[in-house]
């Protein structure tokens, strides 16, 4: 797709956005940097939201830290972009920094690090949001020549010194994250990523081609904290994992290998395996006779995907859009959680027109050797952290297929249940769970009852309040450890407990796990001197299956309006037991 | 028909239009910053990038802080664009 221009970007009308919710971003920044704002809004329609950007003042960073600008920063901020330049920040160490003894150089270095911390601190103080701290950028040409790289104390070793400082500073921090930004410039080149001119006549460092891929950098940790991120990579074969038609050219007759002309497929494929390791679920959806395609996965030599990998596939001759949303189906995804990955003009403008929620990843056909880097650079799976479950994600797959082996070799469902042998355990949060709970909160679309995104520091606040608990589910089975699939953050006031968010992982989903939480949460609430149990729905496209989720429990419907619905239950509720077909229940939150 | 100054004005208006937020009717033949609010220091440092990237060239520093009117743009699109047409 072709960049968008900044004439286009700018272009986007208020009318337009002020329909979709707000993406609240604050610039904090020592040099000028406005018109990055044109593609915030653009990188944020595109995702369905319309990013309201504050700019701080030039060079006012610690000033607006410290509460100078009552706008800037506040409590509803979800976004903070930090730039500091070290040559406004620091010109002796970045541009005169032959001339320094050894004393002045640690002097500026303390200085600065104490700078960062302050202004961190003061960021923090204002607003729970999302801190994008922007690195100091490698020197192109060191100031010492090619002496600098030899030596410890040279100026290249210095910024990285700082730069490890900085993102020690910010990993203090929850929800705070350091971007490097050297690999913005490289990605496109220093010669066009910096703009002389606009620097000397206004403070501007930055073209717009940088400004595209600073903001394309910032999105993908937006999409991240928005729940936003995509889950599944869906593959077409021909032409995409291996060169040439497996039907009409044969197992020995396709592209694949380690050398010309098969290796960009391999380079492809083990890209697509990475994505895999990180969480990623792999889905195949080609035109061909099925057959044909298992026979590549079990009998070619240079195959780096095999079947374990594939948690899906739609292999057949009817339309992509038919099948991608057999896949959806079958996954219990989302269209939005989809990427196509897909050689066809063909095939990719189709699911463009007709199924718009899914993200296109075209490969541009006939240049098979650009299509490893393309997936590398596209961003759509990254998460803001990588948890143990993630990485397991494969692992949970082929045991849900196991399970549900067994589901049809037990016939009857509680019986099946008591056969997995499943373990809940349920906990309060603690900083190792903390970063899990709030990944949940933000991608968890399906059993979701109230869908609110919570970042790692608002849940580690809502942790400590005396006013609200933050419980864990894990489960266990004959099969494996889930690890932490559930959430519910109850609020405590008047005399009852709110379910400020009620949630499960879609891939415990029917297996009435549901119920033991619930009830171990209504323990909970009633131990905590609550005499009523309040749970809120509010509705979304996604989470329809749990529009009945309360008063199916005994809850009594209350109030309902544009928002949702509210149900109560007076607490304690006897007549609330969770299920017996559990192994066992091992509860830390019981009082 | 070879393109001329009267494409480029056209072109012209259009990202004024689009940078400075303004219908592009407003722009008018002659619109500079005493015409239009928005071109103040900070819109015309984004005005010259967008006519930058539009047209694919490139001005000099000291040209930059020289363009405050839609003539002069044109006139000095008229010299850095090859004859006949423009990049983009």
């Amino acid at each position: 797709m072709e960049p968008v221009s900044y004439a286009q970007a700018q272009a986007l009308s208020e009318a337009e956005l002020a329909a979709l919710p707000p993406l609240r971003i604050a610039l904090l920044a020592n040099i000028v940097i406005n018109p990055l704002v044109a593609y915030l809004r653009y990188q944020a329609w595109r995702i369905g939201l319309h990013a309201q950007c504050h700019l701080g003042e030039y060079d006012n960073v610690l000033q607006e830290a410290l509460g100078s600008n009552a706008d800037l920063l506040g409590p509803q901020t979800d976004v903070v972009l930090v730039f500091l330049q070290l040559e406004t920040l620091s010109w002796s160490l970045a541009r005169a920094f032959a001339g320094l003894g050894v004393e002045q150089v640690r002097a500026e270095r303390e200085r600065i690090v104490d700078y960062v911390q302050n202004v961190l601190a003061g960021i923090r103080r204002q607003t729970p949001g999302m801190i994008l701290w922007h690195g100091f950028e490698r020197p192109l040409y060191p100031a010492l020549g090619i002496a600098d790289a030899q030596r410890p104390d040279g100026q290249t070793a210095v910024v990285e010194e700082l730069n490890h400082a900085v993102r020690e500073a910010v990993r203090r921090y929850q929800n705070a994250y350091w971007v490097d930004l050297d690999p913005c410039v490289a990605r496109i080149g220093a010669p066009a990523f910096h703009d002389a001119r606009y620097w000397h006549l206004g403070r501007a460092p930055y073209t717009l081609a940088a400004l595209r891929e600073i903001a394309d950098e910032t999105f993908k940790y937006v999409r991240a904290l928005k729940g936003k991120s995509r889950k599944c990579l869906v593959l077409d074969c021909d032409n995409v994992l291996w060169g040439g038609t497996i039907g009409e050219d044969g197992l020995a007759g396709i592209r694949l290998g380690t050398t010309h002309p098969g290796s960009p497929y391999r380079e492809f494929q083990q890209e697509v395996l990475n994505l895999h390791d990180r969480g990623v679920v792999l889905a195949l959806c080609s035109k061909n006779n099925e057959a044909d395609v298992w026979e590549v996965f079990d009998g070619h030599p240079d195959m780096v995907l095999r079947r374990r990998h594939i948690a899906a596939a739609q292999i057949n001759w009817d339309d992509k859009a038919t099948n991608l949303q057999r896949l959806a189906r079958e996954l219990n995804l989302g269209l939005d959680s989809l990427v196509l990955a897909d050689d066809s003009d063909f095939e990719t403008s189709l699911i463009r027109r007709l199924l718009p929620e899914v993200e296109v990843l075209q490969l541009p056909a006939g240049s098979a050797v650009e299509h490893r880097n393309l997936l590398a650079a596209c961003g759509w799976f990254d998460t803001l952290t990588i948890s143990a479950e993630d990485r397991e994600r494969g692992a949970a797959y082929q045991a849900e297929a196991a399970r549900t082996r067994l589901k049809v070799e037990s016939g009857d469902l509680e019986s099946y249940y008591r056969s997995l042998e499943m373990v809940p355990r349920i906990g309060l949060a603690d900083p190792m769970t903390i970063p899990r709970i709030a990944q949940l909160t933000q991608k968890t679309n399906q059993f979701n009852l109230t869908t609110r995104r919570y970042g790692a520091e608002e849940i580690a606040r809502l942790a400590a309040s005396d006013a609200a608990d933050v419980i864990w589910l894990r489960l266990s089975d004959r099969f494996g450890d889930a690890g932490i699939v559930g959430v519910c953050i109850l609020r405590y006031g008047g005399g009852s407990a709110t379910f400020d968010t009620f949630l499960l992982s879609c891939r415990v989903l029917g297996r009435g796990v549901e119920d033991a939480f619930l009830v171990q949460c209504l323990r909970r609430a009633a131990a905590r001197g609550c005499a009523m149990a309040i749970g809120e729905y509010h509705p979304t496209a996604k989470n329809g299956q749990v529009v009945d989720f309360f008063p199916r429990r005994g809850f009594q419907p209350a109030a309902a309006d544009a928002e949702g619905s509210r149900f109560t239950l007076a607490l304690p509720a006897p007549g609330l037991r969770e299920p017996d077909f559990f192994a066992r229940i091992d509860s830390e939150i019981a009082s | 028909m070879s393109p001329g100054p009267e494409q480029h004005r056209a072109r012209v208006a259009r990202v004024i239009s689009q940078v400075m937020g303004v219908p592009v009717g407003e722009v008018g033949d002659q619109a500079s910053p005493r015409t239009l609010k928005a071109w103040d220091s900070m819109g015309h440092m984004n005005l010259m990038l967008a006519l930058e990237e539009e047209f694919g060239v490139r001005f000099s520093d000291d040209r930059i802080l020289q363009l405050l009117s839609v003539p002069a743009i044109l006139a000095e699109l008229d010299l850095v664009l090859p004859a006949g047409g423009s990049h983009a």
